[in-house]
């Protein structure tokens, strides 16, 4: 109950947490130029599967194959970006 | 973790098995697992919460889904229906009357099959889970018509890529980090989405504590 909508930032750290099993500190660390794939061991490929889902399901989008890719998951920062505007459009 | 006496094996259906903990006198209670992969990274939390109930009176049936778990049914023959009947075949051999559902994450598109109150950990839809399959399937190069090495029949991904959680007699819980609109938060790890299976005995208390106060109001 946190009693605060928490910013997609937020929901994201607590996502990256669940799914990588990160701990909170790291979780909390995380920045706008954080890089994750391909920099964050736990960010494996079916890591990714599950990010992708958890994010569907706690933001309310939908993300198509196709929109995936490595520019989407760069960073921390990128990946708020895309979350961003899916979530305005 | 507490150990408790060891479970019963029922058999239901046509060949599938149950297992039984805890007394026949008291609530009793049909335990739905996740479906697919998060069921065996899930097993041990749910043993250890069907063994935490038993040991404060409470009987818990644990059916393996066929095609999963001890079922000796090929997955690929089987479609929805033959899950969803399955639970009320399971009910059934209870022998004793079904006061409630436990389900966890994806088991919870199955408890509207029985007719009872219902407690659920993380219920999610089955376009979600099709998606998590599809995915991991893409991203480790597997056969796309056998996801995570599933071969699934149309009979069963047709109508669970359209199963929502029936919204009525529902008490939900969800851990902390998840902000979904739940009647309580629990602090724990998701073990349905760690690779490595992993254990969580204060999630499996605070878990065992909230299902025994409910299931005995």
């Amino acid at each position: 109950m946190t009693g605060a909508i928490a910013t997609i930032e937020d929901q994201l750290r607590a996502i990256l947490r669940d799914v990588l099993g990160i701990d909170a500190a790291r979780a909390a660390a995380l920045d706008e130029t954080t890089p994750l794939f391909g920099a964050m061991p736990e960010l494996d490929s079916m890591a990714v599967a599950g990010l992708l889902t958890e994010i569907e399901d706690r933001l309310h989008i939908l993300i198509d194959d196709d929109e995936v890719d490595g520019e989407m998951l760069e960073s921390f920062g990128s990946l708020t970006a895309f979350v961003r505007t899916k979530r305005d459009a | 973790m507490t150990a408790g006496a060891s479970p019963r094996i029922h058999p239901y259906g046509d060949g599938e098995t149950m297992l039984g903990f805890g007394p026949s006198t008291g609530p009793q209670l049909l335990v739905l697992q996740p479906l697919f992969e998060e069921m065996n990274r899930t097993r041990a939390l749910i043993v250890a919460i069907c063994r935490g109930l038993s040991m404060r009176g409470i009987g818990c049936w644990l059916p393996d889904l066929p095609g999963t778990g001890e079922s000796i049914r090929p997955l690929d023959g089987l479609g929805w229906r033959d899950w969803r009947d399955a639970v009320i075949v399971a009910a059934a051999a209870a022998g004793v009357p079904i006061g409630g559902t436990v389900s966890f994450r994806g088991g919870a598109l199955l408890d509207d099959t029985i007719d009872a109150p219902r407690w659920r950990l993380a219920p999610t839809g089955g376009r979600s889970l099709l998606s998590d399959l599809r995915r991991s399937a893409l991203a480790t190069g597997s056969d796309p018509t056998a996801p995570a090495g599933y071969v699934l029949s149309a009979a069963l991904t047709g109508p669970l890529g359209l199963a929502e959680v029936a919204a009525d007699r529902a008490r939900t819980l969800r851990l902390a980090s998840d902000e979904r609109a739940a009647d309580l938060r629990v602090e724990g790890i998701p073990v349905w989405r760690r690779p490595e299976p992993q254990q969580d005995a204060r999630l499996a208390t605070s878990l065992i504590d909230d299902i025994a106060a409910w299931s005995i109001r």
